[in-house]
């Protein structure tokens, strides 16, 4: 049977442990870089948020977004369990999902910050683990362990673990999931922008800071006379478009591609859509040169 | 007057087919960073610009970082990071070198030549001394140039966990490949 902890000591215990557990969930739990992320910044919205804006390492999965508001559960059923206890009302299992919750949650900042260690930010995961974690660790094993009176530690090792366990199998799933993934085709991708070729290469010979923040990454059609197509042996292709000036646009096509464009000629009239590289200036040819990758046959 | 412009219009032509100094801007560069624990870190650029005097024996290349094309996304935005290669500070990756003993490169007549490259490699802005040993093939008025050599990361202030991991090699394989 659940009942609340009724010895006093025990009591006093739980409490202790549900009031560090509450007031830690509020403090810093990680440090990156100079940046303190704190255990409520999850449902807040603000761990994804600031990851990207600092680190460009946004949420994977952004429809799951929503699943996050449930963190907020923690600090209600850390309220609502201290509140019942006080009143000597059963709220073990609240103090049993409170704090199976937390140490998840810590779980997952963890390993997060694992993979911030992964693109060079900071030298450890560990370091990067600030007091209030390691005191919601062990506030949320106390918080488990005494939400039963009885000795019944099979199940309060259950729920000790099934946290952390739960949230270290979802998170090497989705890290799984994303080191799987592949380009999407750009064709079918929608484009961002659409440009003819020698305004294209006028707008970042004008001002190719503004043109690289503008077009790095995105995805574009680009419509214009091929100045240059050359055919590869490994079956991949070059299709260039340059100006009078010899700055030019280059559109790289990988082999699934090469059927489409093989007939394309030098002279011919070509839209091409690929996602753009940016420019580099090159000294050797003493021009401008606007890149794409993984560029397709625009399909009108 | 009709005579002059032809004499210059032949001058023209003749410097334009004999000229030493030849570039291309369709040249390869593929980098392979893979280790057993990790097959993700590889990629490749088919636009990089190169040149080659036939002379002197100058080489140079030019790579746009951010036209290395990987399989993974997630990896290539990686790649390009502030903190892996800052593409956006550091567009591209230089090397430049001068083909020792070049004058034994008959460039006129079909053959293959083993050659020692000695220069300078930059990367994420820090340039360091590169010797490369490469291949010319010269076949029917075509130069074929090729190279596979490694580099030390950590000589061009490339370090971090995943190399220490193991997930990314030390020393990744290049290889490089430009017809003129």
């Amino acid at each position: 049977m659940n009942t609340a902890p009724v010895n006093n000591r025990s009591k006093w215990l739980h409490w202790i442990a549900g009031l560090v557990l509450l007031v830690s969930y509020f403090l810093p739990w990680v440090k990156w870089q100079s940046i303190r992320v704190s255990g409520y910044d999850l449902p807040a919205g603000n761990f994804f948020r600031i990851s990207e804006s600092n680190f460009k390492l946004g949420n994977p999965f952004p429809q799951l977004a929503f699943s996050f508001y449930t963190f907020w559960l923690i600090p209600v059923l850390i309220v609502l369990t201290i509140a019942m206890v006080w009143q000597n009302k059963k709220a073990s299992l609240f103090a049993f999902i409170a704090g199976a919750m937390a140490l998840s949650q810590v779980t997952v900042y963890y390993l997060f910050s694992n993979t911030l260690v992964d693109l060079g930010v900071g030298s450890s995961a560990f370091a990067m683990l600030q007091p209030a974690s390691f005191a919601t660790v062990a506030a949320a094993i106390l918080f488990i362990s005494t939400a039963l009176k009885e000795h019944n530690w099979l199940k309060k090792f259950a729920w000790l673990i099934i946290g952390p366990v739960l949230a270290f199998a979802a998170y090497k799933m989705g890290e799984k999931y994303v080191m799987a993934e592949t380009f999407t085709n750009t064709n079918d991708i929608k484009a961002d922008y659409t440009v003819n070729a020698t305004d294209l290469i006028r707008e970042f010979m004008a001002n190719d800071t503004a043109a690289n923040n503008k077009y790095r990454e995105k995805i574009l059609v680009v419509n214009g006379r091929a100045t240059q197509a050359e055919q590869k042996v490994d079956s991949t292709a070059i299709i260039q478009f340059a100006d009078s000036t010899g700055s030019y646009i280059a559109f790289s096509f990988e082999k699934d591609q090469y059927e489409q464009v093989k007939q394309i000629k030098t002279g011919d009239e070509v839209s091409l859509k690929g996602s753009c590289s940016g420019s580099i200036y090159s000294e050797i040819l003493g021009t401008t040169a606007i890149t794409f990758k993984r560029a397709t046959l625009n399909k009108k | 007057m009709k005579k002059t412009t032809l004499v210059l219009a032949l001058v023209f032509a003749a410097g334009a087919v004999f000229a030493q100094k030849k570039t291309t801007s369709s040249a390869t560069v593929s980098f392979d960073a893979a280790t057993p624990k990790d097959a993700l870190p590889k990629a490749e650029n088919k636009t990089v610009i190169g040149s080659l005097d036939t002379q002197t024996g100058a080489v140079a290349f030019e790579a746009a970082v951010a036209n290395f094309s990987f399989s993974n996304p997630k990896m290539q935005e990686h790649f390009n990071g502030a903190n892996w290669m800052n593409s956006a500070q550091f567009p591209k990756f230089t090397y430049t070198g001068t083909i020792a003993k070049v004058n034994k490169v008959k460039f006129t007549k079909n053959g293959t030549y083993n050659v020692k490259v000695d220069g300078t490699m930059t990367v994420k802005g820090v340039s360091k001394p590169a010797k490369v040993e490469g291949t010319i093939t010269v076949a029917d008025g075509k130069i074929k140039v090729a190279a596979n050599f490694t580099i030390k990361l950590k000589d061009f202030g490339i370090t971090g966990q995943p190399i220490e991991a193991g997930k990314v090699k030390e020393e990744p394989s290049i290889s490089v490949s430009a017809e003129f």
